[in-house]
């Protein structure tokens, strides 16, 4: 490529870039912006001038829109479900990379097969479990369902079977047990396919909108996708509150996102799939 | 592999992995396994949620889905939506994908913003589209009134400018969602579409630069066909996931106008949650997931066989 043509393809991607970030950038402007501004027959991208009467509003109508609790809600969810999901994947793992067993691949191929199982497709029976069991409405019902997926499980052990034998080989010289040896030698070992791990189980767990529709029905148990299902009921054409309420569901998972990005990358070019 | 750790590695037998399993083995049977069992079971009965006897009906629940006229047309839109954001939505994360490869200025920082929507709840992109959507005050109406009225300056077009009924037009409504979700999604396709591009050899293109191949030759004769695994991956992935398209319908269109956003996963929601019909739910989910399975395996042969003739 020559000089003059090697600037197109810069071009052509900002160009694109401006136009993906459009109607996010627009979610913003509008939640910034007075009612009167939102209906302007010429609307403007920066509100003139900027205000947070959308976000003082949302926090007046907290009885019947109470956004703090379902922040939390998702907040208490989400991060339950990465520590978890960390703790029970790495457990799991560890002796289907590293350990000898009958059964051992059978056992992974049995785990790895049951990723293909759309997660609709037994939304109804884990439903009428959570019931058997009294979870429904509660956080276990949020939480524990989904500490199920294989994806971590496989994940981590595609990253542990890479990490070198001599390692090991030396912790039980040292008269390592298999628990001192998978906290002390592997999981530090492991830590950017854990960091990986959790950025994508976050996002999965914050973003999880069927599940919870379902699980819960009193709306102090809502998590923030649900509540703005519901808000979006309630207040069809209120454009400022609702984009005000989009932005806070938003922004957790965008600063996340934006201090663990490389790791979101890696673990798609790892294994080519989304948590 | 030296033989001290392979003896190592014998002594650590099912008694050493058991307690690292069972957690995960536990959670895994009891929401994995069993809910895949107890579902199929389920559906052959007559499973009202509120009703104290639940008979057996054998496969008369599925025999109601294929002869259920909203079923089959919450599956004649399904495939419809599946077949419009997934070919648009590859060749979108192909774009990308190659502009970023092309050595550009910045490549990490577009990456960045390009993936930015995906990782928005699929109830932020509902409500943020729908805004967009809107036909008064939408901004996407607000942009054509404003290209309409240059055009009508510059007399290429008369007449007044017609708000056009994204959501609201049967016709339009389902395209409209699939747009929204091709936003939605392509940066996923991107990131995988990248690292198929990142495994072709440089080579490659030097020889090809070496016998005068210009840029849509070099694309035609090396880039496509060896991103073919990649593509076929991307297919799958998005196949799999359009088939269980639920939040866009749900929350956008609530299914309609005229049930021409009505999808099947939505309909399976209906049948089991407001209707409380668990059976009937639950034929409706394992015909979507026999679909899915019979489209994939589709899709592989399809692929592996034009593999075969080239």
């Amino acid at each position: 490529m020559n000089r003059r043509t090697a600037w197109i393809p810069t071009i052509l991607l900002a160009v694109g870039a401006i136009l993906f970030l459009a109607p996010l950038a627009w979610m913003v402007s509008t939640a910034l912006k007075p009612e009167s501004q939102i209906f302007e027959k010429n609307p403007h991208w920066i509100p003139q001038p900027p205000t947070l009467r959308n976000f003082s509003d949302l926090a007046q109508k907290s009885s019947e829109a109470p956004i703090g609790r379902w922040l939390l809600n998702s907040g208490i969810v989400s991060t339950s479900v990465v520590v978890l999901t960390l703790l029970i994947s790495s457990m799991t793992a560890y002796p289907l990379a590293r350990l000898r067993f009958r059964g051992r691949d059978t056992l992974f191929y049995i785990i790895i097969a049951a990723m293909i199982v759309p997660g609709q497709v037994t939304i109804i029976p884990v439903f009428l479990l959570i019931q058997k069991l009294g979870w429904f409405d509660t956080y276990p019902a949020l939480i524990i369902p989904g500490l199920a997926s294989p994806f971590g499980v496989f994940l981590l052990r595609q990253f542990m079977q890479t990490i070198p034998r001599e390692l090991e080989e030396a912790a039980a010289i040292d008269g390592c047990g298999p628990w001192r040896t998978w906290a002390q030698v592997i999981i530090p070992l492991t830590t950017p396919a854990l960091a990986t791990l959790g950025v994508l189980t976050f996002l999965g767990a914050w973003n999880d909108f069927l599940w919870p529709l379902i699980a819960t029905n009193s709306i102090e148990m809502r998590t923030i996708p649900v509540g703005l299902q519901m808000f979006q009921g309630r207040y069809t054409t209120e454009y400022g509150l609702m984009m005000a309420t989009a932005v806070l569901a938003t922004v957790p998972v965008v600063v996340v996102f934006l201090v663990l990005q490389r790791y979101v990358v890696r673990g798609i070019v790892l294994t080519g799939l989304k948590g | 592999m030296a033989p001290s750790s392979r003896i190592h590695a014998r002594q650590a037998g099912w008694l050493t992995a058991a307690p690292f399993l069972l957690p995960y083995l536990c959670l895994f049977t009891l929401f994995l396994v069993w809910p895949l069992a107890y579902g199929f079971y389920i559906s052959l009965h007559d499973w009202q949620l509120l009703a104290s006897s639940k008979p057996y009906v054998g496969m008369a629940n599925y025999a109601g889905v294929w002869q259920d006229d909203l079923f089959l047309i919450a599956l004649r839109n399904t495939a419809y939506f599946v077949a419009l954001a997934v070919p648009t939505g590859n060749l979108m994360s192909l774009l990308i994908a190659l502009g970023l490869n092309a050595r550009v200025r910045g490549e990490t920082l577009f990456r960045l913003l390009y993936y930015l929507p995906t990782i928005l709840s699929v109830a932020v992109v509902a409500v943020l589209w729908k805004w967009m959507y809107s036909a008064e005050f939408g901004l996407i109406n607000h942009y054509l009134a404003a290209a309409h009225g240059a055009l009508e300056r510059a007399h290429l077009v008369t007449g007044p400018f017609k708000q056009v009924p994204w959501i609201t037009d049967p016709r339009l409504a389902m395209p409209s969602l699939a747009i929204a979700s091709v936003w939605w999604g392509a940066g996923g396709g991107m990131l995988i579409y990248l690292a198929g591009l990142r495994a072709i050899p440089e080579s490659y293109y030097e020889a090809a630069e070496l016998d005068g191949a210009g840029t849509w030759v070099r694309f035609r004769a090396i880039t496509w066909p060896l991103l073919r695994p990649t593509t076929l991956f991307n297919f799958v992935i998005g196949l799999i996931g359009g088939f269980q398209m639920f939040g866009q319908g749900f929350m956008i269109t609530q299914g309609g106008p005229h049930n021409s956003t009505l999808t099947v996963v939505q309909y399976m929601y209906r049948s089991g949650f407001s209707l409380f019909k668990m059976g009937y739910g639950c034929a409706v989910a394992y015909s979507l997931f026999l679909v899915i399975l019979v489209v994939a395996l589709l899709q592989f042969r399809l692929l592996a066989f034009r593999e075969e003739i080239s």
